[in-house]
């Protein structure tokens, strides 16, 4: 599995849906149920899968499906 | 900076009481089956044990105290100080640790104290308690810290209702020169007071019609003025920042580590919380136990469940490095080292 396929199968099975529905409108604003569970449960499992350890201020940042690739840039995680 | 080395003072015993019902995640009918099983799998809280609406926190307590009053054999002229850490008290008025000064029997020259200070409530009873026996001029303590918390809150409110469980604990405190110093690191951010609180119901704003208006704030969220909200995003980001920092602190300063600490007791706010911590910290799993799965959230009990639920034979029989962490209304996180010799640990009532 590629990383991007990676990181969207955590996002499917976290919120219940289908990739197709991932795209620059998923954020935490447009989708139903994105609350503080679900974040940490996102962030919690993106932690495990890749190895990582973010930073507070990453974890409250993981707020779209843009952030979420934009904040593993940042730890040299390629998509 | 508030941090204290609280000298002569020892834990001597422990226990907790739940009511005698257990409720499955899926017994609310706001949940799906499907939805129930997603939150106990990621927020990790299978089972909660509550009460009928009759039963306080106060009852839980007090039965909790009876029995370990009992198994220490102390005299109840001997007690000094009552603490009740609660936000559930019986009344508004008078504070409920007087009422179970009189319910428990213990002589009219007892100090008691109402402590509302959520799920810090075990830590700084122990630091007040602490403190007030360090000198020497009064000798005993007897600790009660209990919630009946989910019916602060509307039954509506997906991202409350399945967290909490009753509880009430009874910890004793005594004094003793042998004992080690008790180290307390405690932090305020009232700033984000509005993260955990009840908007209607105080002076600021008393309840009025308007207070039993129903908003839906999304996500499962139904809620009137007059019933407790968690703001979650604000919660989290605290939880996850503060505390570790707290913790790393303390033991830096007292030259602990993951070696020399024997157990850490986190406040079991909720699995992803602890985890969090965990992490943070890298605590080896073996040393951190949990008992939110069986027990919920129990605010301010949390503490002294663990110790009674997850620590009995090893609190009993050997002398141990707790360091307890403890974070919520107010916002206040506390880090706390207790060296305990052997202590009394009661089983755990179901009333």
């Amino acid at each position: 599995m590629t990383n991007i396929e990676k990181l969207n199968h955590i996002f499917c099975e976290v919120f219940s849906v289908e990739e197709a529905v991932l795209n620059s409108e998923f954020d935490s604003k447009n989708v139903e149920g994105w609350d503080s569970v679900r974040q940490l449960s996102l962030t919690s499992a993106v932690e495990d899968t890749f190895d990582i350890m973010l930073d507070p201020e990453d974890i409250l940042g993981f707020t779209s499906y843009n952030d979420a690739k934009s904040i593993l840039a940042k730890y040299e995680i390629e998509l | 900076m508030a941090l204290w080395e609280i000298k002569n003072v020892a834990l001597r015993g422990v226990t907790g009481t739940v009511p005698n019902h257990v409720v499955k995640t899926a017994d609310y009918d706001i949940f799906t089956q499907e939805e129930a099983d997603v939150f106990d799998n990621t927020v990790g809280i299978k089972n909660r044990y509550i009460g009928p609406d009759n039963l306080c926190a106060s009852d839980l307590c007090f039965d909790a105290a009876e029995r370990l009053i009992e198994a220490l054999g102390w005299e109840k002229n001997s007690i000094d100080v009552l603490l009740f850490a609660s936000v559930t008290g019986d009344y508004k008025t008078p504070p409920t640790s007087g009422i179970l000064q009189h319910r428990l029997g213990l002589p009219n020259s007892t100090f008691v104290l109402d402590v509302p200070m959520g799920c810090c409530g075990s830590v700084y009873a122990i630091n007040v308690a602490g403190n007030l026996l360090s000198a020497g001029s009064v000798k005993r303590a007897l600790l009660l810290v209990g919630d009946t918390a989910l019916r602060m809150g509307s039954m509506k409110d997906k991202s409350r209702v399945p967290l909490f469980g009753d509880c009430g604990t009874a910890m004793a405190l005594e004094y003793d020169p042998s004992a080690d110093d008790v180290i307390i690191d405690f932090n305020t951010l009232g700033e984000k007071f509005q993260a955990l609180m009840t908007p209607h119901g105080g002076f600021r704003h008393p309840i009025t019609k308007e207070s039993y208006i129903e908003e839906d704030f999304g996500n499962g969220i139904i809620r009137a003025p007059k019933d407790t909200l968690i703001n979650g995003m604000d919660v989290l980001s605290f939880a996850i920042s503060r505390p570790p920092i707290s913790i790393k602190n303390v033991m830096d300063k007292y030259q602990l580590n993951t070696d020399n600490v024997d157990f850490f007791l986190i406040h079991q706010a909720n699995k992803l919380i602890v985890d969090r911590i965990v992490k943070k910290l890298k605590l080896p799993l073996e040393k951190v136990p949990y008992d939110l799965q069986e027990f919920g959230n129990l605010g301010g009990a949390s503490i002294p469940m663990l110790m009674t639920y997850n620590l009995a034979d090893e609190l009993q029989t050997r002398p141990l490095t707790l360091v307890c962490s403890a974070f919520g209304l107010g916002l206040t996180w506390g880090t706390m080292v207790l060296k305990t010799k052997p202590i009394k640990v009661i089983s755990i009532n179901k009333l």
